[in-house]
C-alpha cells in the first residue's frame, strides 16, 4: 500500500471528515496543544536550568528533576494525542510535509535526550548522589532547551 | 486623526509591508510568540499551582515567585514585541477581529488578578510562605490566573480562525 493510498484512506475516514466538518474541533485541539507545549516547555526549561546550575542551585538536583519529569511525560502524551487529531484531519497536508517529519524526528531526539540526562536522578537508589558524572550534563541541558525551541519553530512552520 | 487612520498608517509603514511580504518573517514571529507563551504559561502555572497548594521544587512560596517571575516577565516582553509586530502587519484587520479584543480583555483581567494578589495576600506572604495549602485569597488568585491564561492561549489561537 503506497503512502498516497494511506493518506487518501485516512482523509476519507469518518473521523477525518468529522474533524474537518466541525469547525470548533481544530482550534480547540490546537489550543490544548499549545497549553501542553507550555507545560512540557516550562517543566523542561525549569529542570534543565537546574541541571545547568542556573536556577534553584540550592535545591537538590534529583528533587527538582523528579518534581517536573512526570509533567513532561503527561504533556508529551497530550501533545501526541492532539497532534494525532490534527494529522487525521489533514493527512494530505501534514504527512507530505518535510517540516512535520523533521519535527517528529526532533521530538523523539529531544525527549530521549531529556530522559537520558534525567534518568540517573530518577532512580530511587540514586537519590542521594548527584547527576551522572560521565555525561556533560550542563551542556546537554542547554542543548535540550535549544532543541525544544527548534521543535516549536518546526511546529509553527508546518502550516506554511 | 481617528483610530482607523492611525491603524491604516501603521499598516502602511515599510516595516508592516516587510512583515507581510517577506514570507518567513511572520511565521518566525509566531514561533517566538509561541516560545514566549510557553515560558509565560509554564512558569506562571508553577506559581499558580503552588498558590493552589500543589507543592513545587521549593517550599517557600515567596522564593519560588522571586525565582520564576523574572523569566515570566522576559518571556512576556518577547510576546508583547512579537505580538505588536504581528498586529502592525495587519492592523486594520486585527482591529476588526472580535476574538482579538476578547484576548486583550482577558489579558487585562489576568493583569488585574495579579495586581489584586500583590496588593492582598502577597503583602502578608511571610505569614503563609511555607504553609500548605495557602490562604483562600491566594488560592483564588492562583485559580483565576490559570484559567485566564489558558483562555488567553485559546483565544489567541482562535484569532486565526475567524
Amino acid at each position: 500500500m503506497s503512502s498516497e493510498l494511506i493518506i487518501a484512506w485516512i482523509y476519507a475516514s469518518p473521523l477525518s471528515t468529522a474533524i474537518r466538518d466541525l469547525s470548533w474541533v481544530v482550534p480547540t485541539i490546537q489550543s490544548v496543544h499549545i497549553v501542553a507545549i507550555a507545560v512540557i516547555f516550562g517543566a523542561a526549561v525549569i529542570s534543565d536550568l537546574r541541571l545547568a546550575g542556573v536556577l534553584a542551585a540550592d535545591e537538590p538536583m534529583a528533587g527538582v528533576v523528579r518534581r517536573y519529569f512526570p509533567w513532561m511525560r503527561a504533556a508529551l502524551i497530550v501533545l501526541l494525542l492532539t497532534g494525532l487529531v490534527m494529522v487525521i484531519g489533514e493527512p494530505d497536508r501534514v504527512l507530505v510535509n518535510t517540516t512535520f517529519w523533521l519535527k517528529m524526528f526532533l521530538v523523539v531526539a529531544v525527549f530521549t535526550l531529556a530522559w537520558s540526562i534525567r534518568r540517573p536522578l530518577l532512580r530511587p537508589a540514586a537519590q542521594a548522589q548527584g547527576a551522572d558524572q560521565k555525561l556533560p550534563i550542563k551542556a546537554l541541558a542547554w542543548l535540550s532547551i535549544a532543541l525544544w525551541c527548534v521543535v516549536i519553530f518546526c511546529g509553527r512552520w508546518i502550516a506554511y | 486623526m481617528d483610530i482607523q487612520s492611525i491603524l491604516q498608517a501603521l499598516e502602511d509603514t515599510s516595516l508592516a509591508a516587510y512583515i507581510r511580504e517577506s514570507g518567513s518573517f511572520f511565521p518566525n514571529l509566531e514561533s517566538v510568540h509561541v516560545i514566549g507563551i510557553a515560558l509565560v504559561f509554564g512558569t506562571i502555572a508553577v506559581v499558580d499551582l503552588r498558590l493552589l497548594g500543589i507543592a513545587s521544587h521549593r517550599r517557600s512560596a515567596l522564593r519560588l515567585i522571586q525565582e520564576l517571575l523574572p523569566y515570566t516577565w522576559v518571556a512576556f516582553a518577547a510576546c508583547v514585541v512579537t505580538g505588536l509586530l504581528m498586529f502592525t502587519s495587519n492592523a486594520t484587520t486585527y482591529a476588526q477581529n472580535s476574538v482579538f479584543w476578547w484576548k486583550m480583555g482577558l489579558l487585562l483581567l489576568a493583569g488585574l488578578n495579579m495586581g489584586f494578589f500583590h496588593l492582598g495576600a502577597y503583602r502578608r506572604i511571610e505569614e503563609w510562605d511555607t504553609t500548605l495549602p495557602p490562604p483562600g485569597q491566594a488560592r483564588v488568585a492562583g485559580f483565576c490566573s490559570l484559567a485566564l491564561w489558558a483562555c488567553v492561549i485559546g483565544l489567541g489561537r482562535w484569532i486565526g480562525f475567524v
